[in-house]
C-alpha cells in the first residue's frame, strides 16, 4: 500500500489523499475543527445542533432537495460531533466523486438554518436526553466523562435540557459563521483517485470558504476528578466505569498503552474477560477502551452486572489493574500486539476504515503517519516498556469512578 | 459420538493426493469467485475467493436457532453458543482463546431465531489454524464445571436486555406476532428457562443439531479454494454425518393492541407489524426498497415524522425468516407524543401503499444500495456474512452483482405486487413499551 500523500491547498484546507486503484468505492471525511469545547458556556448542545442542521436548506437547495441530489449518485452524509471536531463522511463511487464534493461544499458553505429546522433540531435533541436517560451504559458513560476530562472536554454533546432552552436560529448562525471555515478543516480522502484530481476538485469547491488560517488547534488540558461517584437508576444491572488518565495518540508511550490495554481487555484470554467473565460468571460485558482528546488520552475499564454481584465485580476488576503490571507475561504481550496488528491489517482491506484512520492521523499528528511506522513502533515496544507504562499510569494513579444503578459499591 | 471420533483424530495427518483429487473433482466452481463442496459426510463447503484483500473469514454455519427449541428449553441455543467457546476435547476454554488471541482471530458468533453462526477474521496466512480452532469448537464438550458460571453469564446478558428498552419492545413484538408459534420466545430465552435448563438437555440438543447434515463451512477471502476444501476434509471429514433438524412450521400472524407498561423507562417505543415477504420471497428485494423509501435516511418517515420534531427516531425495518417475513413500523418518542406518532406511521403507510410512488424515489434507494453493495463487496466479513445468508436460505450465493440485478428489478409494478400480496393498510398488531398505562389506536 502506498502512503498517503498531504497537501495544504490555497484555500486552507489540509488535505490527505490515500490512492488504492483497485477499490470499489472513494470515501471521504471532511473535519470541521469545531465541537463541544467551543459552545458558550450558556449554550451546552449547539455545536451538534448546527453539525445536525446544516444540511436542512442551502442557498440552493431545500434540506429535502439537497437529500435528493445526493440520493441521486447513491450517497449521502453521515455526520457526527465530538469535542474538537464535527465529521462529516461519505462513500460514493468514484465517478460521483466531483459531484459529492460539490454537494458537501454547498452543505457547509451555504447552510440556511431554516427557522422550523433549527427549531425540529432543538426538540429533537430535548427528546434524545430523554432518550439517554433509558440508556444506562450511554448514561454512565456521560457521568465519566465528565468527571475523568472536567467542565469543558467533558462536555456531552447533546447537551443538557436547561442549555437548549437558550438556544435560538440566531445561535445557529453564529456559531457556523464563527467555527465553519476552510481554515479549520481537514479532509481526508481514500479510494481510486489520484491526489492531483482531488485537490484540484476539493480547491476548486472551497476556495474562498472563510478564513483560511489555521485556527482551533490548541490544545484543551484535561481536568480530571478523582473522585467515585454513585448515580442512583432503576435498572436490572449495575453499570460501572473506571477512568484512569492515559496519554495521548502522538506520544511516545502511546503503543506500550495500547499493548497494555490489548492485555487487559484486547481479546477473549485478556485479563478482565478472563478473571470478571470466564472465571467467575460475573458479566455479560466487561471491557476496556481509550479517548483521545487531541493531546490527552484516557483510558476506561467498564462492567454491567446485577446489584448484588456489583461490588464483586468491582474488586475483580481493581485486582487486575494492581497486578497486570507485575506478572505480565511475554506471551500475553506478544497476544496483545498480534491482536492489534491483525486489526490494523484487516481496517486496510475497508476503504472506509482507511479514512477514518487518515482522518486521525491529521489530527492528531498534523499529518499522515505512514503505516509501516505505525506498525514499527507497536513492535519495537518491549515488556519492558508495557511494565514501565503501567507504573507510571496505572499502578498508584488517581482514578475516577462512576457507578449507576440501583446500589452502590459496598465502601 | 461425534466428540468420540474428534478426540481419536490427528490434526497434523497431511492428506493423500489421491484423497486431494478426489475432492477435487466435487468442487464446483461456480464462475471464479465461487467455489461449492460438499464432504462425503455432508458437510456443505461455500468460498467465495476475493481479489485485492488479505484478510479471510470463515465460519460455522448451523442450521438450528431459536425457532428449532422446545418451550421448555427456550434459549438452549444461544446457551450453547456460549458454551461452545467453554471447551473442546483438544482446549480448555482459557486456552480456546489464547489460541484464538494468538492469530487474532476475531472469533465471534450470534444465534438468530433461524441459525447460530460461528465466525472469525484472521490473516489469510492463517487461514488454517482459524479453520482447526471455529472446527474444535464444533465439538465442545460442554464442560460440566463451566456450565453453571455461564449461565450466570447469560442470565447478565438477559438482564442488560431488559434495560434496554427496544430490546424489550423487540421482544415483545415477536411474542405477540408469533403467539403459539416458537418463533414466538427471544433468542436469549427466558429466565425460568435459562435457569432451570440442564447440562444433558443441552447436550441432547447439541448432539442432534450440530452434525454435517446441519452445517455449511462458508469462507470468504484470499484464500485458495482447493487448498480450504483439503483443510475442510482434514479437519471435518470424519464427522459423523446425522440427521436434518426437524421441519420447521410456519407461523400464522397475530393481530390485535399489546400494551407493556414499564414506569422506569421514559421513552415509548411504538411498533405497527404487518406481514411481509420472507427471505426468498420474489418480492423481497422489493419491499427492501418499500422500507427504505417508507423509513430509510431521506425518507417519509425522517421528513414527516423526525424532522417535523414528533419523533427522533421513526424507521421501517423488515424482519426476514426463511418462511415468512415481517414489516416493521416502529418509532420512540415522547410518550405525550405517541398517539399523533401511532397517527403518523399509519398515514405514511397508508399513502405509500395507495397513493403515487415515483420513479425518482425509487431511484433514490436502488442507487444507495448498489453503492452499499459495492462497497460491501470488498469487505471479507461483509462477504462472509451475505455468503452464509444467501447459503442458508437459498442454498447457493449471490455475487455482488447478482444482488445488484435484483435491486435494479424494483419497479412500480413490484411495489404494487408488494401491496396486494401484503397490504400494510390492512390488518396489524400494535405494540407499545414505555411508561404509558394504554394506547389508544
Amino acid at each position: 500500500m502506498a502512503d498517503a500523500v498531504q497537501m495544504q491547498l490555497d484555500c486552507g484546507i489540509g488535505l490527505a489523499v490515500l490512492e488504492m486503484p483497485h477499490r470499489r468505492a472513494v470515501a471521504s471525511e471532511m473535519r470541521v475543527l469545531t465541537g463541544v469545547v467551543n459552545e458558550p458556556a450558556d449554550k451546552l448542545g449547539l455545536a451538534h445542533l448546527v453539525e445536525q442542521t446544516v444540511d436542512k436548506g442551502t442557498q440552493d437547495h431545500t434540506g429535502r432537495e439537497l437529500q435528493d441530489e445526493f440520493d441521486k449518485i447513491g450517497t449521502g452524509v453521515h455526520s457526527w460531533c465530538g469535542k474538537q471536531a464535527s465529521g462529516f463522511t461519505s462513500l460514493c463511487l468514484p465517478e460521483y466523486f466531483a459531484r459529492n464534493i460539490e454537494l458537501q461544499a454547498e452543505l457547509l458553505r451555504t447552510p440556511t438554518f431554516p427557522k422550523d429546522s433549527c427549531d425540529v433540531a432543538i426538540e429533537l435533541a430535548r427528546q434524545e436526553l430523554m432518550s439517554l436517560e433509558d440508556d444506562a451504559q450511554g448514561l454512565a458513560d456521560k457521568h465519566i466523562g465528565r468527571q475523568a476530562m472536567g467542565p469543558l472536554l467533558g462536555r456531552h454533546t447533546s447537551g443538557e435540557s436547561e442549555t437548549l432552552a437558550n438556544i435560538y436560529r440566531d445561535d445557529f448562525v453564529s456559531f457556523w459563521q464563527s467555527n465553519y471555515a476552510a481554515g479549520k478543516m481537514q479532509v481526508s480522502i481514500v479510494g481510486p483517485m489520484s491526489p492531483s484530481q482531488v485537490a484540484d476538485i476539493i480547491e476548486a469547491r472551497f476556495s474562498g470558504f472563510g478564513d483560511k488560517t489555521q485556527t482551533n488547534r490548541d490544545i484543551v488540558p484535561v481536568e480530571f476528578d478523582a473522585v467515585a461517584k454513585h448515580h442512583d437508576k432503576q435498572t436490572e444491572q449495575e453499570h460501572m466505569v473506571i477512568a484512569l488518565q492515559g496519554v495521548r495518540k502522538s506520544g511516545e508511550s502511546y503503543s506500550a498503552a495500547r499493548i497494555l490495554m490489548g492485555v487487559l481487555a484486547g481479546g477473549m484470554s485478556a485479563r478482565l474477560f478472563t478473571e470478571v467473565r470466564e472465571k467467575l460468571g460475573l458479566v455479560y460485558w466487561v471491557g476496556g477502551w481509550q479517548e483521545h482528546p487531541r493531546g490527552a488520552g484516557l483510558m476506561y475499564f467498564g462492567a454491567s452486572t446485577t446489584p448484588e454481584r456489583c461490588s464483586k465485580t468491582y474488586e475483580t476488576m481493581l485486582a487486575e489493574l494492581a497486578r497486570v503490571g507485575k506478572d505480565v507475561t511475554q506471551e500475553e504481550v506478544d497476544r496483545a500486539r498480534t491482536g492489534i496488528e491483525v486489526r490494523f491489517d484487516i481496517r486496510g482491506d475497508v476503504t472506509r476504515a482507511l479514512c477514518s484512520e487518515l482522518a486521525d492521523d491529521l489530527m492528531h499528528f498534523g499529518r499522515p503517519v505512514p503505516r509501516e511506522d505505525k506498525l514499527k513502533r507497536l513492535r519495537d515496544v518491549t515488556i519492558d516498556d508495557v511494565k514501565r507504562f503501567w507504573e507510571g499510569y496505572v499502578q498508584d494513579a488517581p482514578r475516577s469512578v462512576v457507578t449507576l444503578g440501583p446500589k452502590a459499591l459496598d465502601s | 459420538m461425534l466428540r468420540a471420533a474428534w478426540s481419536h483424530w490427528d490434526r497434523r495427518r497431511s492428506i493423500p493426493n489421491a484423497f486431494k483429487k478426489r475432492q477435487n473433482a466435487k468442487a464446483k466452481s461456480m464462475g471464479d469467485q465461487f467455489t461449492i463442496s460438499k464432504l462425503s459426510n455432508g458437510l456443505d463447503i461455500a468460498i467465495e475467493r476475493m481479489e485485492g484483500v488479505k484478510s479471510v473469514g470463515a465460519g460455522f454455519l448451523v442450521k438450528t436457532g431459536a425457532r428449532d427449541e422446545t418451550s421448555d428449553l427456550a434459549g438452549v441455543s444461544h446457551f450453547l453458543e456460549h458454551m461452545c467457546f467453554k471447551g473442546t476435547p483438544n482446549r480448555s476454554a482459557a486456552q480456546l482463546n489464547i489460541d484464538f488471541d494468538r492469530i487474532g482471530g476475531n472469533p465471534n458468533a450470534f444465534t438468530s431465531h433461524d441459525r447460530t453462526f460461528y465466525h472469525g477474521l484472521a490473516r489469510s496466512t492463517d487461514f488454517s489454524r482459524l479453520l482447526e480452532i471455529l472446527g474444535d469448537m464444533m465439538h465442545s464438550t460442554l464442560p460440566p464445571d463451566e456450565f453453571d458460571m455461564e449461565k450466570n453469564v447469560v442470565l447478565e446478558e438477559i438482564a442488560m436486555s431488559n434495560d434496554r428498552i427496544e430490546h424489550v419492545a423487540f421482544d415483545q413484538i415477536i411474542e405477540s406476532v408469533f403467539k403459539g408459534n416458537s418463533l414466538s420466545w427471544p433468542v436469549l430465552g427466558y429466565d425460568r428457562t435459562v435457569k432451570a435448563m440442564s447440562r444433558d438437555q443441552m447436550n441432547d440438543y447439541f448432539q442432534t443439531r450440530y452434525t454435517p447434515a446441519n452445517m455449511v463451512l462458508v469462507v470468504a477471502g484470499a484464500v485458495d479454494p482447493q487448498e480450504v476444501i483439503a483443510e475442510a476434509e482434514k479437519m471435518c471429514g470424519h464427522w459423523q454425518a446425522g440427521e436434518p433438524r426437524p421441519d420447521r412450521t410456519k407461523p400464522v400472524m397475530g393481530k390485535g393492541i399489546v400494551q407493556k407498561t414499564i414506569d422506569r423507562f421514559n421513552q415509548q417505543v411504538v411498533a405497527i407489524t404487518f406481514e411481509g415477504p420472507g427471505a426468498i420471497d420474489p418480492l423481497h428485494d422489493t419491499a427492501e426498497a418499500a422500507a427504505s423509501i417508507l423509513g430509510g435516511g431521506n425518507s417519509r418517515f425522517y421528513w414527516n415524522i423526525e424532522q417535523t420534531g414528533l419523533a427522533p427516531y421513526a424507521g421501517a425495518y423488515r424482519l426476514d425468516f426463511g418462511d415468512c417475513g415481517l414489516f416493521i413500523l416502529m418509532a420512540q418518542c415522547d410518550p405525550q407524543n405517541t398517539e399523533r406518532v401511532i397517527e403518523a406511521l399509519r398515514k405514511e403507510a397508508k399513502e405509500f401503499a395507495t397513493g403515487p410512488v415515483s420513479e425518482e424515489e425509487i431511484q433514490r434507494v436502488k442507487n444507495k444500495r448498489r453503492t452499499g453493495l459495492a462497497v460491501e463487496g470488498e469487505s471479507p466479513h461483509h462477504r462472509l456474512v451475505q455468503v452464509m445468508d444467501d447459503v442458508d436460505y437459498r442454498g447457493k450465493p449471490r455475487t455482488v452483482e447478482d444482488r445488484i440485478a435484483a435491486v435494479n428489478a424494483v419497479d412500480r409494478d413490484s411495489l404494487h405486487d408488494l401491496f396486494d400480496a401484503f397490504p400494510v393498510d390492512g390488518e396489524w398488531l400494535l405494540v407499545s413499551v414505555g411508561p404509558l398505562a394504554s394506547t389508544a389506536a
